[in-house]
C-alpha cells in the first residue's frame, strides 16, 4: 500500500536524520583531531597534523597546550582510573554475586524487599552517592584518631572505589541474576548426591556455569567505573581520574588534544566491538555445527550434512574496509599536494598567524596613539572611552579568541 | 538460618553473609543516613563537632527556601529557581526524548528486519561507550563561538556575528538530551519486542489508524518500557554533572552545580548535604509517581 | 555392597499437606524393587527421602540397617538419578562419571580407569571425551547410570528415568536396566506410574495411591490377587462388576450382579489373610478381559453370561471387544489378534464365560481413573 511505503520513507529519514544528530558530533570532533589549529575546528582547516596526538604546543600566553602523548595529568588520570576500576571490579562482582544468590534462596516474601533494597543504588543520583560516603568516612576519619582509618577515610581512591562499588554492585547483580535464572537446581543437588559437600558444589558446579556472567559482570564494572564522573568527583577528593581530568580542561583551556582522545577511545570501542561481534557469530556457527553433527549422527538424515566448506571465507566486509583505505590514501595524496601538511605547512601556518598577531599589535598601538591623541584634543582624562574604541574593536584578535563582548563596567 | 547454612556450607555462607551486610549497610544505608543526618547539623569546623554547638538545626533548609538571613529578599530566588529550573527542564527533556526516541525504538523492534534491526541497536550503542564528558565536548565544539555551527553559519553568510549559543543554553539542552537518549530507547526497544506483530496486523485489518493503533495497542503493552525509560532520564538529567560542567554557561546553574559549590567551593557540607538530600527526595518522589502512574513495580524500572 | 532399606511409618508433609501418609515397607538386599503409582501419589517424595533430600516429619529410614536421620544426600550410600538426569554440560562424559571420585580426592590416573571400566559396563566405551550435548538420549540415560554407579553405592534410586525416551528406546532400556542391576548386584529402587515398566523389571512392587500404600507383592502377586480397587483396576485392565455378595462358601464368594449369579474368589487383604464377606455386602468382582473368553474358546469356565456387543478395538496383537449387559455394565474382553470374531458384529446376547478362579471380589473402593 502506498501510505505504509510512504510511512516506511519518512520513517526511514527519520532514521537517517537521528544517527546524524547521535554520530554527528562525534565524527565532526574527530576530524577536528587532526587540524593543528588551537581551538578544534573543520573549517578554517590549518593544517593536517598529528601534533594534538603527540606534543601538543605552546600557545602565545606561554600556556602549553598539552597533546595526548605529553599531557602527564591525563597519564596519572589515567594510572588512577585504571586502579580505582581494578579495585572496584575486585569488590563489585563478588558482591554482586552474593546478593543474587541470597535472592534465590530468600522466602518469597522477603524477595521483593531484597530486589528492590538491591537495586535502590542505581535510582539514587551518582552525586548522592558519591557526597554520602565522602561525608561519612570524613567523620569515621575524624573519630580515627590518625591512624590507617584516618588515612583511608580521607584517601581519594579509597573513597572512590567505595563509592563506585555501591551502585557498580547493582549492575553485576542484575547480570548474575539473569544468569542465575536459567540454572537447573538438580545438578547442585546431583553434585551433592554424589558425595560433594556445599563448598565443592559451588567452585566446581555453580562457579563453572556463571562464568560467562561473571566475566561480563568485570567488564561491565570495569567499564562503568572508568568512565564515571558524578560520583568520582566528589569522592576523589585531591587525586585525580581520567574523566575529573577531562572535566577540568573546561576552566584550563579546551584544545583539540581532546578530540584526539576522543578519537582514540572510538577507535578502541570500533575496534572491540568489531572483534566481540566477529568472535560471537563464529562461535555461534560452530555451536550450530556441532549440534547439526549430532543430530546427524542420530538420525543419519541426509539433509542435516553439511559439506565442510573448504578455505577461507571471504567476509563482505573487508570491501568496505578496502574501500574506506582507499579513500583514506587519496584523501592524503590530495592534501600533501595541496600543502595542507606536514611540519612546513605548520610553520607557514604559524608565521601567517604571527603576522597577524604582529598586524593586530599595530593596530591595538595606532588605537592607543589615536585615542591619545583624541583625549588630548579634548582634554579629557576619562580613559573609559578610550578603552573603549580601543578594546571595542570587533576585528581586534579575532583569530585569538577575540575580547569578551561584554564590557565590564569599570565603577 | 539454619538451613541457609546447611544449604552453603559454612566457607560460603560466610562470604556470602559478610559482602551482602557490607554492601547494604556499609555501603548503601549508613552512608545514606549520615548524610541525612548531617543535613541537620551546622557548620562548625571539626574540633566543635559533638561540642555544645552541635545541635539539630533546619537553617540549610531554611537557607535553601528563604535565603540567608542577610539578604534582603523573601524567598531565596536564586537557589530555588535553579532547582525549579532543573526539574522542569529535566521534565521537558524526559517527554522530547521520549517523542524522538519512540519512533526509532518502534522502528527497530517492529519494523526493521531481525539483521538490520541488530545493526543499528550496535551501531546506537557505540556512542555510548565514549564517556559523558567527551560527548559533551563534541558538543561543545559544535556550539562554541568559534564552533564548528558558527563557522559554517558565517561562511554560508548566512549570519554575521556568531551566536552565543552556551549562554543561551541551547548548548546545555541539547548537551542533556543527547546524554541519555540510549537510556530511553533500550527500555522501549525491549517493551517493544515483547509485543506480538500479528496483534498490529490485527489491527490495521480491522480498520484501525495507525494513532489509534499506538495508542490503544503499543503503548499500553509497552507502559513498562515507557515508565523505565522516562524514569532513568529524568533522574539522570536532575542529577545530571558532567554536561552541565561542560555546557553550561557562567550565569546559568545546574542544582547538581550548586552542591557542588557547596561542597567544593563555600567548604559547608552540611549545607550540600541538605540540596542533596532535596535532591534525593525530588528523584525518590518521581520514581513512587511513575510507579503510581503506570502502574509498574520497582523491579521493572530498571534495565 | 548392597544393603536392604526399610521405611518405618514414614510420613513426609509440607504444611498441612501430606505427600506421603505412614509408609512402612521392607526392600531387600539386591532386590530391584518399584514404586508404581499415578503422578503425584508420592513416590517422588519418598524416593528423595531416601536419597536425603528431605526429612520425614515422621518415622524413620534405615538403610543397612543405620538411621538415616540427620544424615545429609552426600553422606548416604545411595545414588539417585533423576528424571532429567542432570548431566554436568560443562564437564566431558568421563569428567561426569568420574566426578564422584573427584569430590572424594581420588588421582587423576585412577579417575580415568575407573571411567572406563564403568563406560564399558554401559556400552559406552571411547565416548569419554565427548561433551554431553553430543549425546543422544538415550546414550545419555547410560552416562548417567555410569556417573550414579561410579562409587559402588549401596542403593540406586531412579526417578522414572525411561519416561523421556521413546517406546522402543525405552523397551530396549528396560531389559538393559535389568541386565546392569543383575550384574552389578546392588540394590534398585526404582518409581514409575507405567505398569508395563514395573512389572516387566521388578522382582517386587509397591502400589501407591496419594501418598498412601496400597500394596506390596510381587508381580504376580499384584497382578493376579490385587489388594484394592484401585490396585485391580490400576495395574493392568479390569473389568469392574459391581454386585451384592448373595453367599459365601469359604474361599469362594457368590457374587448377585447385573441379573446373573457368579461365583469367584475372595480378595487378599495382604499378609496372607483373605477378605470374609457376609451376606448382602456390596462389592466388587473383578474380571480381567484375558479371562473372558467366547463360547467356543476354553471350556473350562463355569461362569456364563450374556451381553451385548458394542464395539471392537484392534491392537495389533490383541483385539479388545467392548459388551455391555443391559446397557449398563460395560465388559470388555481380549482376544488374541489369531481369533475370528466376524461372526459378533452387531449381535446381541453374545456368550461369555470366565473361570471363578480368575475373578476376586473385593469391597467397594475407589477405582484408578485414567
Amino acid at each position: 500500500m502506498k501510505s505504509q511505503q510512504a510511512l516506511n520513507i519518512l520513517l526511514g529519514i527519520y532514521i537517517f536524520i537521528f544517527f546524524t544528530y547521535l554520530f554527528g558530533p562525534l565524527v565532526i570532533m574527530s576530524i577536528t583531531a587532526f587540524n593543528s589549529a588551537e581551538f578544534p575546528s573543520v573549517t578554517p582547516w590549518e593544517c593536517f597534523s598529528l601534533r594534538w596526538f603527540n606534543e601538543g604546543k605552546i600557545a602565545y600566553d606561554g600556556q602549553h597546550l598539552a597533546g595526548l602523548a605529553t599531557d602527564w595529568r591525563l597519564h596519572e588520570g589515567l594510572i588512577t582510573s585504571l586502579k580505582i576500576g581494578l579495585g572496584v571490579v575486585l569488590l563489585a562482582v563478588p558482591i554482586g554475586l552474593s546478593a543474587a544468590l541470597v535472592l534465590t534462596q530468600v522466602h518469597s516474601r522477603l524477595r521483593t524487599a531484597f530486589y528492590s533494597i538491591s537495586i535502590m543504588p542505581v535510582l539514587f543520583p551518582g552525586v548522592i552517592i558519591g557526597i554520602s560516603t565522602v561525608v561519612l568516612w570524613d567523620r569515621i576519619a575524624t573519630m580515627g584518631g590518625g591512624g590507617l582509618v584516618t588515612q583511608l577515610g580521607r584517601n581519594g581512591v579509597f573513597l572512590t572505589i567505595l563509592a563506585q562499588t555501591c551502585f557498580i554492585s547493582t549492575y553485576c547483580f542484575l547480570i548474575f541474576v539473569a544468569r542465575l535464572q536459567r540454572f537447573d537446581q538438580t545438578q547442585e543437588e546431583a553434585a551433592l548426591d554424589l558425595g560433594a559437600n556445599q563448598t565443592q558444589v559451588f567452585f566446581k558446579i555453580l562457579i563453572p556455569y556463571m562464568m560467562p556472567a561473571i566475566a561480563s559482570s568485570c567488564v561491565i564494572a570495569f567499564l562503568a567505573s572508568f568512565e564515571n564522573y558524578n560520583t568520582t568527583v566528589f569522592s576523589i577528593l585531591s587525586d585525580q581520574t581520567l574523566t575529573t581530568v577531562i572535566a577540568s580542561k573546561v576552566r584550563l583551556g579546551i584544545s583539540p588534544a581532546i578530540s584526539s582522545l576522543a578519537l582514540v577511545i572510538i577507535l578502541i570501542t570500533l575496534t572491540v566491538t568489531i572483534i566481540y561481534e566477529v568472535l560471537k557469530r563464529r562461535e555461534d556457527k560452530k555451536k550450530k555445527e556441532l549440534e547439526a553433527e549430532a543430530l546427524f549422527a542420530q538420525t543419519l538424515d541426509s539433509r542435516l550434512k553439511k559439506t565442510k566448506t573448504n578455505g577461507l571465507k571471504i567476509p563482505k566486509s573487508i570491501f568496505v574496509i578496502l574501500f574506506f583505505v582507499v579513500v583514506c590514501i587519496f584523501g592524503f595524496n590530495k592534501m600533501v599536494e595541496k600543502g595542507m601538511y606536514g611540519s612546513t605547512c605548520i610553520a607557514a601556518a604559524e608565521k601567517e598567524k604571527k603576522s597577524n598577531f604582529a598586524d593586530q599589535l599595530k593596530l591595538l598601538q595606532k588605537n592607543a596613539e589615536i585615542a591619545n591623541q583624541r583625549s588630548s584634543e579634548n582634554g579629557d582624562v576619562g580613559e573609559k572611552k578610550e578603552f573603549d574604541s580601543i578594546f571595542g574593536d570587533p576585528n581586534l584578535f579575532k583569530d585569538f579568541g577575540g575580547f569578551d563582548s561584554k564590557v565590564q563596567d569599570q565603577d | 538460618m539454619n538451613y541457609f547454612f546447611n544449604k552453603n556450607g559454612p566457607l560460603i555462607s560466610t562470604y556470602l553473609i559478610i559482602a551482602i551486610s557490607f554492601w547494604l549497610v556499609f555501603l548503601i544505608i549508613i552512608p545514606q543516613l549520615y548524610m541525612f543526618d548531617l543535613s541537620f547539623r551546622p557548620n562548625i569546623p571539626p574540633l566543635l563537632r559533638g561540642g555544645p554547638d552541635d545541635v539539630y538545626t533546619l537553617t540549610h533548609y531554611k537557607h535553601f527556601l528563604f535565603g540567608s538571613e542577610t539578604s534582603g529578599e523573601s524567598y531565596n530566588y536564586v537557589d530555588v529557581g535553579v532547582f525549579r529550573d532543573t526539574i522542569l527542564i529535566a521534565v521537558l527533556i524526559t517527554l522530547i526524548n521520549l517523542c524522538f526516541c519512540y519512533p526509532i525504538a518502534f522502528y527497530i523492534a517492529k519494523v526493521a528486519s531481525p539483521n538490520t534491526a541488530r545493526l543499528l541497536i550496535v551501531s546506537l550503542i557505540i556512542p555510548f561507550w565514549i564517556n559523558e564528558l567527551l560527548r559533551s565536548f563534541a558538543l561543545r565544539i559544535l556550539f562554541a563561538g568559534e564552533g564548528f555551527i558558527n563557522n559554517v553559519l558565517l561562511k554560508l553568510g548566512l549570519i554575521d556575528n556568531g551566536i552565543n549559543f552556551i549562554a543561551m543554553d541551547v548548548a546545555l539542552y541539547t548537551g542533556l538530551n543527547y546524554a541519555y537518549i540510549l537510556l530511553m530507547i533500550f527500555p522501549l526497544y525491549n517493551a517493544m519486542e515483547t509485543l506480538d506483530k500479528n496483534q498490529l496486523e490485527a489491527a490495521e485489518d480491522l480498520g484501525a489508524s495507525m494513532l489509534k493503533t499506538h495508542f490503544r495497542i503499543v503503548i499500553p503493552h509497552a507502559k513498562a518500557g515507557i515508565a523505565s525509560g522516562c524514569t532513568m532520564v529524568f533522574m539522570l538529567t536532575a542529577g545530571a554533572l558532567a554536561t552541565p560542567v561542560v555546557l553550561s554557561s557562567p550565569n546559568t546553574f545546574w542544582f547538581t552545580q550548586l552542591i557542588y559549590q557547596w561542597f567544593n567551593m563555600n567548604d559547608n557540607w552540611p549545607r550540600g548535604a541538605a540540596y542533596s538530600v532535596v535532591l534525593l527526595s525530588v528523584s525518590v518522589v518521581f520514581v513512587l509517581l511513575m510507579m503510581k502512574i503506570f502502574k509498574v513495580k520497582i523491579g521493572e524500572i530498571v534495565r | 555392597m548392597s544393603a536392604d532399606v526399610e521405611l518405618q511409618n514414614v510420613s513426609v508433609s509440607f504444611g498441612n499437606f501430606y505427600a506421603a501418609k505412614n509408609v512402612s515397607v521392607k526392600i531387600e538386599k539386591g532386590e530391584f524393587f518399584s514404586f508404581l503409582g499415578p503422578s503425584g501419589c508420592g513416590k517422588t517424595t519418598l524416593l528423595r527421602a531416601i536419597s536425603g533430600f528431605s526429612e520425614p516429619s515422621d518415622g524413620k529410614i534405615l538403610i543397612g540397617n543405620q538411621d538415616m536421620a540427620g544424615i545429609g544426600p552426600n553422606k548416604r550410600p545411595t545414588s539417585l538419578i533423576f528424571q532429567n538426569l542432570a548431566l554436568f554440560p560443562l564437564m566431558s562424559v568421563a569428567d561426569n562419571i568420574a566426578f564422584s571420585l573427584e569430590v572424594r580426592g581420588t588421582g587423576k590416573l585412577q579417575r580415568r580407569k575407573r571411567a572406563d571400566e564403568l563406560l564399558e559396563l554401559v556400552a559406552l566405551s571411547g565416548q569419554g571425551d565427548k561433551k554431553v550435548h553430543e549425546l543422544s538420549g538415550g546414550q545419555r540415560q547410560r552416562v548417567a547410570i555410569a556417573r550414579a554407579l561410579a562409587i559402588e553405592p549401596e542403593v540406586l534410586l531412579l526417578d522414572e528415568p525411561l519416561s523421556a525416551l521413546d517406546l522402543k528406546l525405552r523397551q530396549k532400556m528396560r531389559i538393559e536396566l535389568r541386565e546392569i542391576q543383575k550384574r552389578v548386584g546392588i540394590t534398585f529402587i526404582y518409581i514409575t506410574h507405567d505398569q508395563g515398566e514395573a512389572l516387566t523389571m521388578s522382582d517386587r512392587i509397591a502400589v501407591m495411591n496419594q501418598g498412601e500404600l496400597e500394596q506390596i507383592g510381587s508381580c504376580h502377586n499384584v497382578y493376579e490377587s490385587p489388594c484394592t480397587p484401585f490396585v485391580a483396576t490400576f495395574v493392568g485392565e479390569n473389568n469392574a462388576f459391581y454386585g451384592t455378595v448373595s453367599a459365601v462358601d469359604g474361599d469362594m464368594v457368590n457374587v448377585s450382579a447385573d441379573g446373573n449369579n457368579f461365583s469367584a474368589k475372595a480378595g487378599d487383604l495382604g499378609e496372607g489373610k483373605k477378605y470374609t464377606f457376609k451376606k448382602n455386602d456390596k462389592v466388587i468382582m473383578f474380571v480381567r478381559p484375558e479371562s473372558i473368553f467366547l463360547k467356543d474358546q476354553n471350556n473350562q469356565a463355569d461362569n456364563v453370561f450374556t451381553a451385548d456387543f458394542k464395539a471392537i478395538e484392534f491392537e495389533g496383537n490383541l483385539k479388545n471387544i467392548y459388551m455391555s449387559i443391559n446397557g449398563k455394565q460395560n465388559v470388555r474382553c481380549s482376544v488374541s489378534n489369531a481369533v475370528d470374531t466376524t461372526v459378533l458384529s452387531n449381535s446381541k446376547n453374545v456368550e461369555l464365560k470366565f473361570s471363578s478362579r480368575d475373578a476376586v471380589v473385593l469391597p467397594v473402593g475407589p477405582l484408578a481413573v485414567d
